[in-house]
């Protein structure tokens, strides 16, 4: 039986490593350097802070939040209040989610103002 | 926002002629009626990046309000041999079974009943709700179940017996493993005394795999099971546990005991629906929503692949509490399709604004030409196998690896929501069944949500913007089906000069590839505008249109993998999996096969030497030789990716074949298929390696026929740049234009 595992992501996750989600934040669409690929595909592949997803609202042009279930079979809970106009809007948002979730620190929403 | 779930439904056949007639199922959780009308498509994708939307309103009588009512679902295979007075006058009896379970659900599972729900009389052998199994003997007012104290195994073959003597009125039931491997072997033996029922209830037919419900109105069966039956019998009397194994075990049982009412062998059969009795009763019967046949029993050796080599150790069926075939929804509306209407992609369209959101939905067909005749030279396969293998595919919910196969956050509709609400639908040969076994059957008589026009792209929409391009450039085409062509052969094809397959022609039957290859051999130009064409084998029903099966068997790009010894069709007994696997890869047909998935972004193509050849020169008219090609476009900005498909002589490209272009430059998301990598090692991916490339190839065939291939999916989905003035387009012109033209390639 074929199956994909949600546990077996593994590359470590430093909290230190800002520098990294700053390079996400300038391009979240990518494309990223090596390091970076690695924390992306730990964040995504594992479903830790959630499996997020969006919803097209408006074909190419606006997006609603949405989380698949962690069990099969039940609800995608949608985010109706939560759209964004640009994908790259989106993966940031839910690269802070998965940032929070793996580290327990937050980050701050528009790095551009910080220096850290 | 345009909702697309407030009206939801199926038209069929998906395939219809002038003259003939398509129905309309149709259901509705909150309208009771709603606008209809006929559109022929267009364009399906409303992003407003491309061409947009656009449909064509056809006049019919259906102009106008249709109603609409809430119709339910059913799902779960199940076996029924019918009421008889074999079954209705018996004082004592023992039934046994090899038994192998893959699920337990929580609620329990019925294996093999004659039992009414609703009043809770007659007998059950079933699965409770922790997987213990249960025989309940209940009539009269007396009720008594035996339970085991261990939960089955989940995946193992036991043997299963059960009985009920007159006299003493004594119930016996009995499991044994099949493996005496430690931890799995396990046996119990119950006894228990009880009351004999002085009345059993009448009129019930045997079941199995679920039983009845004894509701008027709702479903017709209960208690679904899940997994596989090998061998039941039934006897009059009440026999020892290695009594009745001594039948289970052989599949020829002695037919001169009078006693022995019923041994089933499922391995009949196996490409319809009928169960049949081997004993004098003759308790024939029907399995009902497809469970998957052609699986192997608790006495398969693994000496035979194949129900057609060794029938006798496919005497199983798989049941699935979550089959289904035919939703069976009443017919909301039809259309006859008048003389002189043209051909091309349809739907009925059903509309209505509920609390202030316009919702729309459509049901999709295709008109062919009148049979015998064609409208246009040129024919566009519509890639019907494709959408029922993709039908409601719910892998991208279920599994965990797309956000990473994308490079990004998964976009879904809204579409998906609601079917996430509506498993009952069914899903696609992409997904398992809630057991984990693979989906192998896809049937188009049930809603499904993705292949129509809606903001799910893949495969439908994405092919009608080569319909978008052919209205562009006012060419006149036919359409026709992947099941016309499997039910009609190369005789469909051979009128047309130049027959064109559609972004992502996956699925084929032996009849569809034999029939292209005619045609490509009999002097026909075929350009092939996808990616990861003529990969899988599949069959189409033998009797019934609109289902297809698939068994993904041990290699390719596998979202399941068939059971060991269970890579064969049931419906015919060739051998699925990938047409690799069997000598006739894709690059056989079209000089090109799949290569590799790009899902994160597309790339562009660059001309190769091959494309100055003066008999291939006509390709690349009014392109400059360093210019790139289908460096734009609304897959991810390129002409190449998605599935993305490359030439190869020891794959079958033919020796005449000329290798125009290729776009080899994948990035990290270029990944290629498992078939294509002799062993593991770093470098694979786009980044690195060539080995995930889409080549752009024209290769002559017999009679001055010719194939010309792009080998990626996205590459229709550039069409329309730039108003449709661009090199994609440029070139896809020439190739048709060249190919109109009789003069040999
Ligand atoms: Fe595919």
């Amino acid at each position: 039986m074929l199956r994909t595992d949600p546990t077996t992501a593994h590359y470590p996750v430093d909290p230190a490593r800002l520098d990294l989600a700053r390079e996400f934040r300038a391009a979240p669409k990518g494309p990223h350097g090596p390091e970076l690929r690695k924390l992306v595909h730990r964040f995504r592949w594992s479903g830790i802070g959630g499996r997020w997803c969006l919803i097209t609202v408006e074909a190419g042009a606006r997006w609603m939040l949405a989380l698949l279930p962690d069990i099969r079979g039940e609800e995608i809970r949608t985010f109706p209040d939560t759209t964004f106009t640009s994908l790259e809007d989106a993966e940031w948002h839910v690269f802070r989610i998965r940032w929070k979730a793996h580290t327990g620190q937050d980050l701050p929403e528009d790095f551009s103002d910080t220096d850290a | 926002m345009i909702d697309s779930t407030k009206v939801v439904g199926y038209a069929s056949p998906w395939s219809v002629a002038p003259g003939d007639t398509v129905r309309f199922h149709l259901s509705s959780e909150v309208l009771d009626r709603a606008q209809a009308r006929i559109v022929r498509i267009r364009c399906a994708d409303s992003d407003r990046n491309g061409p947009g939307k656009k449909v064509e309103h056809v006049l019919s009588p259906l102009d106008g309000e249709i109603a609409l009512t809430d119709c339910p679902t059913y799902n779960g295979s199940w076996g029924r041999v019918p009421p008889s007075p074999t079954l209705r006058g018996l004082k004592e009896f023992s039934l046994g079974l090899w038994l192998f379970p893959t699920r337990v659900t929580g609620a329990d599972q019925s294996v093999m009943a004659r039992f009414d729900a609703a009043t809770g009389h007659g007998w059950r052998l079933f699965l409770d709700s922790t997987g213990r199994l249960a025989f309940q003997v209940a009539a009269d007012g007396e009720s008594t179940t035996l339970t085991t104290a261990e939960p089955v195994c989940i995946r193992e073959w036991i043997f299963v017996s059960a009985s009920f003597s007159a006299p003493g009125g004594r119930l016996v039931l009995a499991t044994e493993s099949l493996a005496p491997d430690g931890g799995r072997a396990k046996a119990e033996t119950l006894e228990v005394e009880m009351r004999v029922p002085a009345l059993w209830p009448d009129d019930l037919a045997l079941s199995f795999a679920a039983c009845l419900s004894g509701q008027p109105d709702g479903p017709e069966t209960v208690q679904h099971f899940n997994g596989k039956i090998d061998r039941p019998r039934l006897h009059a009397t009440a026999l020892a546990p290695a009594a009745i194994r001594a039948l289970v075990e052989t599949a020829h049982p002695a037919i001169g005991d009078p006693d022995l009412l019923g041994a089933w062998d499922f391995s009949q059969d196996i490409p319809g629906d009928r169960i049949v009795d081997l004993s004098a009763h003759a308790l024939h019967g029907h399995v009902h929503r497809l469970p998957m046949r052609g699986v192997t029993g608790a006495n398969w050796d693994g000496t035979r692949r194949s129900w057609t080599e060794a029938p006798a150790q496919y005497g199983a069926i798989h049941f699935h509490d979550d089959d289904i075939d035919d939703a069976a929804w009443p017919v909301a509306a039809e259309w006859t399709v008048p003389e002189g209407t043209r051909s091309g992609f349809y739907t009925l369209e059903a509309s209505a604004d509920h609390d202030g959101i316009r919702t729309e939905s459509h049901m999709i067909f295709f008109v062919r030409p009148p049979r015998g005749t064609t409208t246009a030279k040129v024919c566009v396969i519509a890639p019907t196998a494709t959408y029922l293998a993709y039908a409601n595919n719910r892998s991208r919910i279920d599994q965990t690896h797309f956000e990473v196969m994308a490079d990004g956050l998964m976009v879904f509709a809204p579409d998906d929501i609601y079917g996430q609400k509506h498993r009952e639908y069914g899903s696609s040969v992409y997904d398992t069944h809630m057991d984990d076994s693979g989906v192998c059957y896809s049937s188009a008589h049930r809603p499904i949500l993705n292949g129509r026009p809606s903001n799910y792209t893949f495969n439908y929409v994405n092919d009608t913007h080569l319909l978008d391009w052919l209205e562009e450039q006012d060419i006149a085409y036919d359409v026709v089906t992947d099941e016309d062509l499997h039910r009609e052969g190369a005789g469909l094809l051979a009128p047309y000069p130049v027959v064109l397959t559609m972004t992502h022609p996956e699925y084929t039957s032996k009849q569809m590839l034999d029939g292209l290859q005619a045609y490509q051999n009999g002097g026909g130009r075929h350009m092939y505008l996808g990616g990861n064409g003529f990969y899988w084998r599949i069959a189409f029903h033998p009797t019934r249109p609109g289902i297809i099966e698939l068994r993904r068997g041990i290699t390719g790009l596998r979202s399941w993998e068939a059971e060991a010894g269970e890579d064969c069709l049931s419906f015919t007994g060739e051998p699925s999996g990938l047409w690799r696997s069997v000598g006739r890869a894709p690059q056989r047909l079209t000089g090109v096969g799949f290569s590799a998935q790009v899902f994160d972004r597309s790339t562009f193509y660059r001309r190769l030497p091959d494309s100055d050849l003066p008999r291939a020169s006509f390709v690349m008219e009014g392109v400059d030789p360093d210019e790139r090609i289908g460096d734009f476009g609304l897959r991810m900005g390129g002409a190449a990716g998605l599935e993305i498909d490359r030439a190869d002589p020891d794959l079958g490209t033919s020796p005449d074949a000329m290798i125009l272009a290729t776009a080899d430059r994948t990035g990290p998301g270029g990944i290629p298929a498992p078939e294509e990598l002799p062993a593991l090692y770093r470098g694979f991916s786009g980044e690195e390696s060539s080995i995930s490339r889409a080549d752009i190839v024209l290769t002559p065939t017999a009679r001055g026929g010719a194939v010309f291939s792009v080998g990626s999916i996205a590459w229709c989905c550039s069409l329309s740049h730039n108003g449709y003035d661009n090199n994609v387009s440029r070139i896809t012109g020439n190739v048709l234009r060249r190919f109109l033209d009789p003069e040999p390639v």
